[in-house]
């Protein structure tokens, strides 16, 4: 009997289709899909007088012509010492009267010898317990706010903004500072740990001792030379390092997470000249505004690239609870760092667009500009520039023979890796190929995206200046980069081209009734949502309880 | 989905008021209490156009300042005022000391937290004259900075005790005389939400901040793996 039955069976199945096939399919129409709020290329709270070049306290302090410079009285203050400085120029920054001490002139060739140097740990991002959004933030794309661990300058004052905003205050960012010393200084570096983990800082390729001279340990690596400096505590470093170059400092508590969350920053022994009086501190990396005596000496401008790449489900364990026990957990016991992920990619601590606002190398015909490259962060950097071929100068801080100089257009860096090198706006068809806005960004495709976005990640551009418009916009001739400063471009919800886009090949398709429903219930599946309906109810019960047995009371 | 559709269901029913007067609830305290000092007093302001001759608004870049300021080495006290009177005082009610130690050893008692004040709560009568006496146990920054004074006296409605590295420093202001709670905390990045939390009560003042340490419930609790 199976016999003749199956025959059947597979028949009936195959006229499935075709059944339901028997009525014509239509694609369903194209939705329009509307921009999100854009926000202006350059925000408005930017001082343009910042931009320009000046003197202050007697330091020149060169123009840095981009949206969002770097503020010029912090510069004064980072090259005289807030101790040499004005309490006028000091209350134009938020430092503290002792970030940066600098006094005594050993060597007697015009310049302090002995640094003292104050930093603090902050987090970004991080939870309240009161508000429902992270607190002291700083967005590194449009709506987008990883949780960050970072050195800072030491400050004054509030993290936050002000009472009314939960923005932090612009000492506190990524990357970690860029730190410059001179050659043969005597450096004291105080960690003050303002935060609630134990950290530590180890100087990474700068000439240190193991021991400070009173045989405390000066690594910062607390498995071999340093307890570990608590929350609420400080501990000092002692260096007079002889080598130059760029360098690195970061914490080697709990390594493996600890620098990933951001706590590495650059660190540049400049060479030892008369009357050299370095910018100790470079916020935010990016253009250099009072370079040393050697970098002037070869080159007209200088800037500070510090790479680095974020596994979201790291930086978020931060916004994820308050308790420092369940904190200490799932950071050291519950996150795998082997299975990590990154979605985002920053340069200078933000991805695009933000890094045009920020860290376009900006160039003048003929000119050469050192650039200081580093990557800090877990995955390698294939750096490529358009328009452009680089020749690398340094490895690790360390000087090539010339004969031994490499100039080409990719250049790898593994992690920790740095490489000094010579942009050379010579429009000879090798080093330049003349003016323009040329793009620089990884190769590693990844690091182009933001969350698998592109345009995204640490993609930036070398500019001519003669293609800079006003707030440091570039003359931009390519597509409408409007939606690239909406957070809804990031949020996946508005559609590639869509500007470009007139006969809308390429639109959102319009959502089924099922759809729709299913996304807004999605929306109100918030938990506060549903712990509110849960009271509701209850004091609704009990409101017609109490009313029942009031009025079973009066009755009888 | 039955249980989603559920609740929706009742949301849109005869719960509707229920459920504003408790969302309510959730509004920041402090925020609105700021925002009704601020109109008010702005709008004062506004009407004199003749600023207290006391407060110097000085250009102030991204750092804090104008208003008085006595900045050193050993920390600052920003804002202080020991004689002005707010509009609303015809004298001082009383003179009242707080003494408040700051650091890491005074978050013991409170599990989960890093950072701590020795007390959470002060009370005071209204238009009194408050002197507080902050210590730092810590080798690091702490503040005591209260928040929602009248910014006509008091710029960005804040008075403002900071001590770098262990020491003491002594400020003093004065309250108006609304009844009214004002959130006391150090704003060093994550010191409030690790702890360093309190309340000034102003007369009877109104109600309790969240968050804070001994006094009351966090508005967004930590989920404690269960048993």
């Amino acid at each position: 009997m199976r016999h003749h039955r199956l025959p059947f069976y597979i028949f009936t199945l195959l006229l499935l289709p075709s059944i339901s096939l028997a009525e014509f399919p239509t694609a369903p129409a194209t939705e329009e899909t509307f921009l999100g709020l854009v926000e202006p290329f350059c925000p408005e709270t930017v001082d343009p007088t910042w931009r320009k070049q000046q003197l202050i306290e007697d330091v020149s302090i060169a123009p840095s012509p981009v949206c969002n410079p770097d503020n010029p009285y912090n510069i004064a203050a980072f090259v005289k010492g807030t101790n040499n400085v004005s309490m006028a120029t000091m209350m134009q920054t938020q430092l503290s009267p002792d970030t940066l001490i600098k006094t005594n002139d050993i060597d007697g060739d015009g310049d302090p010898d002995e640094i003292h140097i104050r930093l603090e740990v902050i987090e970004l991002n991080g939870f309240s317990p009161d508000i429902k959004e992270p607190i002291t933030t700083y967005d590194i794309a449009p709506g987008i706010q990883p949780g960050f661990w970072a050195f800072a300058p030491k400050s004054r004052g509030m993290s936050n903004e002000s009472f009314a905003s939960t923005k932090a205050n612009p000492l506190l960012r990524l990357p970690s500072p860029s730190i410059r010393v001179e050659q043969d200084d005597k450096i004291i570096v105080t960690l003050e740990n303002s935060h609630y983990f134990p950290h530590s800082i180890h100087f990474h390729g700068v000439d240190h001792p193991f021991q400070k001279e009173n045989g405390e340990g000066n690594d910062g690596v607390p498995q071999t030379s340093n307890k570990l400096t608590l929350p609420g505590k400080v501990f000092s470093y002692e260096l007079t390092p002889r080598q130059t170059g760029t360098m690195v400092y970061h914490c080697h508590v709990q390594a493996h997470t600890h620098i990933l969350m951001g706590l590495i920053g650059m660190f540049i022994v400049e060479e030892n000249k008369p009357n050299n009086w370095v910018q100790t501190f470079n916020i935010g990396a990016g253009a250099v505004r009072h370079s040393s005596v050697a970098v002037k000496q070869d080159y007209s401008q200088e800037y500070d690239l510090q790479y680095q790449d974020i596994d979201r489900e790291l930086h978020n364990l931060i916004q994820q609870g308050n308790d420092s026990r369940l904190l200490a957990k799932s950071y050291n016991r519950e996150y795998n760092i082997t299975e990590r992920a990154p979605e985002y990619f920053i340069l200078n601590g933000r991805s695009f667009p933000y890094t045009l606002r920020e860290s376009m190398v900006v160039i003048k015909p003929d000119e050469k500009i050192k650039l200081r490259v580093f990557n800090a962060g877990e995955q390698q950097v294939a750096l490529h520039t358009h328009g452009f071929k680089p020749t690398a100068t340094h490895f690790d801080g360390v000087k090539l023979n010339p004969e031994a100089r490499i100039q080409r257009d990719v250049f790898t860096l593994g992690p920790a890796q740095r490489i000094d090198l010579e942009l050379y706006a010579k429009n000879d068809g090798l080093n330049n190929m003349g003016p323009g806005i040329w793009t620089f960004h990884d190769h590693n495709e990844a690091g182009v995206t933001t969350d698998g976005i592109y345009p995204g990640g640490h993609i930036s551009s070398v500019v001519f200046e003669s293609f800079l418009g006003p707030n440091g916009m570039p003359k931009l001739q390519g597509i409408d980069v409007s939606p690239f400063f909406t957070k809804e471009f990031y949020q996946k919800k508005y559609p590639i081209w869509n500007l470009s886009d007139e006969n809308r090949h390429y639109g959102e398709i319009t959502k089924t009734a099922e759809q729709k429903v299913e996304e807004t219930e999605q929306d109100s599946s918030d938990m506060t949502q549903i712990a509110i309906l849960v009271l509701q109810l209850t004091l609704l019960v009990a409101t017609i309880l109490i009313f029942r047995k009031n009025s079973a009371k009066s009755n009888a | 989905m039955h249980n989603k559709k559920l609740t929706k269901s009742i949301s849109t029913g005869s719960l509707v008021a229920l459920g504003i007067s408790i969302t309510s609830l959730y509004a920041d305290v402090n925020a609105a209490a700021d925002d009704a000092f601020e109109t008010k007093e702005l709008s004062q302001k506004q009407s004199q156009q003749q600023p207290d001759k006391k407060i110097m608004e000085g250009k102030c870049g991204e750092g804090r300042c104008g208003g008085n300021m006595q900045l050193d080495m050993k920390g600052m006290v920003m804002y202080e005022n020991k004689d002005t009177l707010p509009k609303d005082c015809t004298e001082i009610s009383e003179d009242i000391t707080i003494e408040v130690k700051a650091g890491v050893e005074h978050a013991k008692p409170y599990p989960g937290t890093v950072f701590g004040f020795d007390k959470h709560q002060w009370q005071a009568k209204p238009c009194s004259r408050i002197t507080v006496e902050f210590t730092n146990d810590d080798d690091i920054r702490h503040q005591w900075m209260i928040h929602g004074l009248p910014k006509y006296l008091y710029p960005e409605g804040m008075f403002h005790i900071e001590v770098n590295g262990k020491g003491k420093k002594t400020g003093t202001f004065i309250v108006p005389s609304s009844h009214f709670t004002y959130l006391v905390h150090c704003d060093i990045a994550q010191h409030v939400e690790k702890g360093m939390k309190a309340q000034l009560k102003v007369g009877n003042g109104r109600g309790d901040l969240p968050s804070i340490p001994g006094i009351s419930a966090p508005k967004f609790a930590d989920r404690f793996p269960k048993k």
